[in-house]
């Protein structure tokens, strides 16, 4: 299914091509803290996200990002600092926002067409074709003709994208996820995904909690680590291949990988190599190093089936930064000790 | 960002008033629950006796009597065979009320009119004083129901009435064993007056004590005519009725804010609209539920007041009393409700943190009596100005009271009412926008005090 196209009867409004940040602040926090009870959630955390941006918030569990996410919608207030949101509060500006929560939640009873429509009216959408635009995101949404069941009668899948539906219905500015993929089979993340590039694209600023790094790289321009309260990383996806990419190649020879991997070492192509399942060889090239030279004497040596740069990987960087985060509180509760 | 169209603040309150209000009044659990059932109710209570009365067992069988003048019989069987009047069972009912339950359904159903019963009953007469001995024979051997020995001496008017002899298996019931004792005193007695020669309507009437037509008069010089019964139907009616619709809408109030909750559709709304948005949206939803119901119960009432002509009984001064104190009421319980449902997760939960609330509810119910026999008196005043009974006692008084309540009271506790309610509502708000967001451990008390002050 595509989201980047629609019907020119289409009451859903059509999605332009991917557009770019603006440049202007959607969300700015400023030295934000949340504490509940003994435990300090959020310690200070100050960001900016642009408009038109597609924002990651990472994190493990219990990180702060929910809590986060929660006074950005001024569904809670922080102890301190300042949140502004699309230039005012947020609470000013409930109706230009979508927000799904962690916890999913609708009315059982209710009929779908009409939950949908109850949230849609309470966001400012005029009664007038709301129910055709209800039916006619319903069939997006691969879920024709459900407008008239219960909630109840759904599937967990199904229901999950009612709320998905309920949170953009309004064509809203600024698109809060809190793990929208939390759940979903294959298929209906895909779908997910989908939307939310096309969210994107319409114009909207999203940001997403997700513990997903493949589908967080994969989508986002902007991703945040929050660690126990604490921005750890705050970085465009550019920006993290700069800092991150590892000057490597990533090759699978044709001939025996071992001896291809000893003669790129003593040719002086790369400083290290080592040998994986599946017959490639990881190649760390010399800081200066030209990769593109590197690839050539490596085709040199012997035939490729394949050949790449190796590239950063956000696994990895959440996996090192979380535990070095970690690693420094502990040592800091040492020295506090 | 272009301008784009936006929920007005009093737009989202009645857009979530309206929900509430449609998915709980326009529903058939509600039409069923608040309608038919007080209905059904009604109708069951009203065709009670009636149903009762089929399973009234007939009276079947001989009575002997050993009666020596001949004239005890015939009497006593024209009586057995008339039943008593609707009003000859009240008297007797106020006479000697019924202690068991059989009686009292008996007395019920005599007094509705509806004692259809079969009785074929052949009456024996037995002239030998010594046909006694016979008598017990008979009814051990089952042939008889019941029988009689009535003395000469019985029937001698100058004389005292002692107890006569009645002989009954032990199988008769006590419902049997009532209708032939009437039967036999009353033929009895109306042959000792007939003996005497005074004639029987007239000892009736010198017998019959008058009743008074009671009127009130006030220091004030106003007068109003007093009827007991009345005194206490009507201003119980007036508080049942408030505390009915009030206490039902409050309910659904609670169980709703638990299932969002529970649900986890609370956050989702607090996306759309605020805490406060959202409490007064739910309490104006659900004072038009508590509304519909009291005009419901309530024009039932007064259209069955209109129907036998009583409708001098509620004066539109009352009327306008109960709409008063009804919105007071309503504030001040849904706010305690609201506060409650959104400090836990669960019913379950719930019931702890209620328990109190209903104590605070059950207080007017329970001076409903004292309240009325002396609405001007000390307990009456002063319960009239505590929160959050001062609605339910402020209608008793006023609607009990035959001389007039001071307006300075009525005044007073009408502004310290609604002063109380807005505190209360204020303190609920609180306690509400703190709540929804909270999982797991239910608050204590003092820890919902504590809420309503948090930053």
């Amino acid at each position: 299914m595509s989201f980047g196209t629609s019907s020119a009867s289409s009451s859903v409004p059509a999605a332009p091509s991917r557009a770019r940040p603006s440049g202007n602040a959607a969300v700015r926090i400023d030295n934000v803290m949340k504490r509940f009870g003994s435990v300090q959630a959020v310690k200070g955390i100050s960001l900016e996200i642009p408009e038109r941006s597609l924002c990651g918030f990472l994190g493990p569990n219990g990180a702060g990002k929910s809590t986060t996410i929660r006074m950005i919608m001024s569904i809670i207030s922080p102890d301190s600092g300042s949140v502004e949101v699309l230039g005012s509060s947020a609470l000013a500006m409930k109706d230009r926002i979508g927000y799904l929560p962690e916890e999913r939640g609708l009315y059982r009873k209710m009929k779908v067409g009409e939950f949908v429509g109850y949230m849609a009216k309470l966001k400012g959408v005029h009664p007038t074709g709301l129910a055709r635009r209800i039916d006619d995101w319903l069939e997006r949404l691969a879920l024709p003709g459900v407008s008239k069941r219960r909630c109840e009668e759904l599937s967990k899948g199904q229901q999950q994208r009612i709320q998905l539906l309920a949170s953009i219905i309004h064509a809203p500015d600024l698109l809060i996820l809190d793990e929208p993929f939390s759940g979903l089979d294959p298929i209906n993340g895909r779908l997910v995904t989908d939307l939310i590039r096309s969210e994107q694209a319409r114009g909207a600023t999203i940001i997403f909690s997700t513990h997903q790094m493949h589908t967080a790289e994969a989508l986002c321009d902007k991703v945040v680590l929050i660690n126990k309260g604490d921005k750890v990383l705050d970085a465009t996806l550019a920006e993290l291949r700069a800092k991150h990419d590892d000057r490597g190649l990533v090759c699978e020879p044709r001939t025996d990988a071992r001896t291809f991997a000893d003669a790129a070492v003593a040719r002086g192509i790369a400083t290290a190599a080592r040998t994986n399942d599946g017959g490639t060889v990881d190649l760390d090239l010399a800081p200066g190093t030209d990769a593109d030279a590197a690839m050539r004497a490596a085709l040199e040596i012997a035939p490729m089936r394949s050949m790449a740069l190796r590239r950063m990987n956000l696994d990895d960087v959440f996996v090192e930064l979380v535990g070095k985060s970690d690693g420094e509180q502990k040592k800091g509760a040492r020295i506090d000790a | 960002m272009p301008e784009r169209p936006q929920q007005s603040y009093f737009g989202k309150i009645f857009l979530i008033a309206w929900r509430e209000f449609r998915h709980t009044a326009l529903t058939k659990g509600f039409i069923f629950g608040a309608v038919a059932m007080p209905v059904l109710m009604f109708g069951v209570i009203g065709l009670m006796p009636a149903l009762l009365s089929k399973e009234v067992p007939a009276l079947v069988g001989t009575i002997v009597v050993v009666d020596p003048s001949g004239t005890i019989v015939p009497r006593a069987k024209a009586i057995l065979e008339k039943p008593p009047t609707a009003k000859e069972a009240m008297e007797e009912f106020a006479k000697n009320p019924p202690a068991d339950t059989g009686s009292q359904i008996n007395a019920a159903s005599e007094m509705a009119g509806l004692g259809a019963q079969k009785i074929e009953v052949t009456w024996r007469v037995e002239k030998a004083p010594d046909a006694v001995d016979g008598i017990k024979s008979e009814l051990k051997d089952g042939r008889i129901l019941a029988g009689a020995s009535i003395g000469g001496e019985l029937l001698d008017p100058s004389k005292d009435a002692k107890a006569f002899e009645l002989y009954i298996p032990s199988s008769l019931s006590p419902k049997h064993v009532k209708q032939i004792t009437r039967a036999l005193r009353q033929a009895v007695a109306d042959e000792r007056v007939a003996r005497s020669g005074v004639d029987k309507e007239l000892l009736s009437r010198l017998n019959n004590p008058p009743d008074p037509t009671t009127t009130r008069v006030s220091p004030k010089g106003t007068e109003a005519q007093e009827n007991t019964e009345l005194r206490f139907i009507v201003p119980g009616a007036f508080m049942f009725l408030l505390w009915i619709c009030v206490f039902t809408s409050a309910n659904y109030l609670l169980t709703t804010t638990i299932e969002e909750k529970s649900n986890k559709v609370m956050e989702v709304l607090l996306a759309a609209a605020s805490p406060m948005q959202l409490l007064a949206g739910k309490i104006l939803g659900y004072s038009m539920v508590s509304a519909v119901m009291l005009v419901m119960y309530g024009g039932l009432g007064l259209a069955g007041l209109s129907a036998v002509a009583m409708m001098d009984l509620v004066p539109p001064m009352h009327i306008a009393y109960l709409v008063i104190f009804f919105v007071m009421a309503y504030f001040m319980v849904s706010s305690m409700m609201a506060a409650v449902g959104s400090a836990v997760s669960d019913l379950r939960e719930a019931q702890s943190l209620v328990g109190p609330v209903m104590m605070l509810l059950i207080v007017p119910l329970m001076l409903w009596m004292p309240i009325i026999q002396n609405p001007n008196g000390t307990l009456a005043t002063v319960a009239g100005f505590v929160p959050p009974a001062i609605p339910f006692v402020m209608i008793l008084r006023l609607t009990a009271a035959t001389e007039p309540i001071p307006l300075w009271q009525t005044a007073l506790s009408i502004v310290w009412g609604f002063a109380c309610a807005f505190g209360m509502l204020w303190l609920a708000a609180r306690i509400f926008r703190v709540g929804v967001l909270m999982q797991g451990k239910p608050p204590t008390p003092r820890e919902l005090i504590k809420w309503a002050f948090v930053k």
